[in-house]
């Protein structure tokens, strides 16, 4: 079960409206390495976990990441919620009106929609934890990009904070990983669902 | 001023990896050990500019250390005093959130200063509205 809470993991206060900004910002809610497949990725794999450690970890992770979607959108919402439409035909951002107006709506930066084909699931923890790892990595790459796209320091503040949470979510990821192979080497049966079903649970 | 105890170096002489609340929570960050910057830039440094903001800033700081904190815990759940230090954060963050929300609303869905009309969960600002951020 969730439980919201009426505030933003990080504070978000952008003051000057950037709808470019907020069409390359977008990619991180509905794009490939976006918090939206993060957040499915995790909570998804969570369930065929071998142990507790990993069940909590990816249930707690993916928590954030619902609290991360909310940060980008409610940046892509302070950034395009005072644009006229001149200004959205512009930016670019006229294909997005004619569909959503000014709604949210999860794309990447090239207003490809969101697809679940972005995540995976094997139901082998060592290559879905493979999988998180890359993917808090290649999410790291996408804050830089973004950041390097900007010079609103109202915009920077919050990306640099995703993107240390990316850093840390790598390394929490990293250390699962390396204690299940380390599980996984010590034990003399030869797959790991095998282990997983005869000696994890 | 609201009538409660805050202190940015909270019980952390019994973990020296972590950084203080402030630096933690500017940082997104609260292992030391893990902080990785990028190029020349700097986290910005949270000010509040009223109460409510101050003690929203508190809030988030503190609640923000205990979730990191629980991340480290999933991996290291027989760590003492990490764990203590866990639940010094939780007794606090609920401790502020009791402060805000009798003041200012209800933060949470089960918050017990819902008991009086208007609902005051539908009231108020939402947390995109940037009037209601820090």
């Amino acid at each position: 079960m969730f439980k919201y809470s009426k505030r933003l993991q990080y504070p978000v206060n952008i003051k000057k409206k950037d709808l470019r900004m907020a069409k390359y910002l977008v990619t991180q809610y509905g794009g490939s390495n976006g918090e939206l497949a993060a957040a499915l990725r995790y909570l998804n794999q969570r369930y065929t976990m071998p142990d507790n450690r990993g069940k909590a970890l990816l249930t707690d992770i993916g928590t954030e990441e619902l609290a991360h979607i909310e940060m980008i959108s409610t940046m892509i919402y302070q950034l395009t919620k005072d644009a006229s439409l001149e200004e959205l035909k512009e930016a670019g951002l006229d294909t997005h009106y004619a569909e959503h107006n000014k709604a949210l709506y999860p794309t990447d930066s090239n207003g490809v929609p969101f697809t679940v084909a972005y995540f995976a699931t094997t139901g082998d923890p060592l290559a879905d934890i493979s999988e998180d790892m890359a993917a808090e990595q290649k999410a790291r790459a996408v804050y830089e990009n973004l950041i390097d796209l900007t010079n609103d320091p109202d915009v920077i503040g919050p990306l640099l904070w995703l993107r240390q949470r990316e850093i840390v979510h790598f390394n929490r990821f990293k250390e699962l990983f390396e204690y299940y192979e380390k599980k996984l080497k010590t034990n003399e049966s030869n797959t790991m669902s095998n282990y997983m079903f005869n000696n994890f649970m | 001023m609201y009538n409660y105890y805050m202190d940015n170096n909270m019980f952390r002489e019994s973990r020296p990896e972590l950084f203080n609340l402030n630096v933690g929570y500017d940082n997104g960050n609260m292992f030391s050990n893990l902080y990785d910057s990028y190029k020349n830039y700097k986290p910005v440094n949270l000010k509040a500019k009223d109460d409510r903001e101050k003690l929203l800033l508190d809030l988030s700081r503190v609640s923000f250390a205990a979730h990191e904190l629980k991340l480290y815990l999933d991996l290291n759940p027989n760590d003492n005093s990490m764990l203590a230090l866990y639940n010094d954060y939780e007794n606090k963050c609920r401790e502020l959130t009791d402060i805000y929300e009798k003041r200012y609303g209800a933060l949470n869905s089960n918050s017990k200063y819902l008991n009086k009309v208007p609902f005051n969960w539908v009231e108020g600002i939402w947390p995109w509205e940037e009037k209601f951020n820090v």
